[in-house]
């Protein structure tokens, strides 16, 4: 049944893309619209990474020492998911500019993989170390790896440019 | 100062970063990681100030705990900064959106310097005080728009084609900003 489903839903996946004409998109016919998205998207990501990169600090013993890494998560996280959400409309109307050279770049696709673990590391691993008030090599070790995720996601996808 | 971007720009140091492929971009992703985890304290503590964010949180507490970070954060971005700028000195120059940013990131020092007796180094009395004062108010709205406008410049240095005429560096096609109406099918 999967494999026939799978089939069927790349087959239409491939109809919209051969239906779809970048040219007609507005990014690629205004001056404006294209690098106002990379702004926000710019924008978007002070605001979700910045805020996991606090917990991060607060584990690795560098800010708010005087306060639990809970308390520090609770209050980060309602920006994060801001963030995350600005970053998850400006950045698939950035893809709609030209998906074809987006899905061959194999930097983009490095940084949709680290995106996609960073998330789940973020609302899970990262998530539980942080209300548990681990202490030690553990808790660094988890922000490091948090640390590395994302900016393996920032890099990737300014490498978009590059590769 | 036209003479010493292209001193600077033809030093040896310069002159491998902007011909490398992969230095010049990884220092380019270490000052956007700078914006990622600088830019969201920075966020942080002005939207706390207008009272937006982290209300059950005192703003001593914030602006106190994230200082050092963020003296660590402004030496990243400002290093890498320089070196992306010297690399590509005499292009600069003449590009509009730099120059307004190098005239932002003045002011912001110049923010600062206004507002540290006041605002920045008298958060307790900003924690006594009923209410945010205006004048921290005042402070936290002019950052965010100094801070806005140093992205949206940074961001537009890449779409000013470099005058070729005038410059004597090598430019690298990835260097020169897509036409719009450039993409076909």
């Amino acid at each position: 049944m999967f494999p026939a489903l799978w089939a069927r839903l790349k087959g239409s996946l491939k109809e919209i893309m051969l239906a779809y004409d970048p040219a007609t998109n507005p990014l690629n016919n205004n001056e404006w619209a294209f690098p106002l998205c990379e702004i926000i998207h710019i924008l978007g990501f002070a605001f979700s990474i910045g805020t996991v990169a606090l917990v991060d600090l607060r584990l690795l013993g560098l800010a708010f020492k005087s306060q639990p890494a809970s308390k520090v998560l609770k209050d980060t996280a309602p920006w994060t998911l801001v963030g995350l959400v600005v970053m998850w409309i400006s950045g698939p109307l950035i893809f709609s500019s030209d998906p074809v050279m987006y899905l061959n770049n194999a930097s983009f696709r490095f940084k949709i993989g680290a995106l996609l673990l960073a998330m789940i590391y973020n609302y899970t691993i990262h998530r539980k170390v942080a209300m548990s008030e681990a202490k030690g090599a553990g808790a660094k070790l988890t922000a490091i790896i948090s640390l590395a995720l994302w900016v393996s996601v920032v890099a990737g996808g300014l490498f978009i440019a590059f590769v | 100062m036209l003479e010493f971007a292209q001193w600077v720009q033809f030093t040896g140091l310069f002159t491998y970063l902007r011909s490398s492929a992969f230095t010049y971009p990884i220092i380019l992703s270490l000052h956007m990681c700078g914006i990622g985890m600088f830019g969201g304290m920075i966020l942080l503590g002005d939207f706390r100030m207008l009272g937006i964010s982290m209300r059950n949180r005192s703003i001593s507490d914030l602006i106190d705990q994230l200082r050092v970070p963020k003296r660590w954060g402004a030496l990243l971005m400002i290093t890498c900064g320089i070196l992306l700028a010297g690399s590509k000195a005499e292009e600069y120059y003449y590009n509009a959106f730099f120059r307004v940013k190098m005239i932002l990131l003045l002011c912001v020092f110049v923010h600062g310097w206004i507002f540290r007796k006041s605002v920045y180094e008298n958060t307790k009395a900003l924690d006594a005080a009923p209410q945010v004062p205006a004048i921290a108010k005042v402070a936290a709205a002019t950052s965010l728009l100094l801070w806005t406008g140093l992205v949206i410049c940074g961001r537009g240095i890449g779409y000013i084609e470099p005058p070729l005429d005038k410059i004597h560096a090598e430019v690298r096609p990835m260097d020169v900003p897509r036409a719009v109406g450039a993409v076909e099918r």
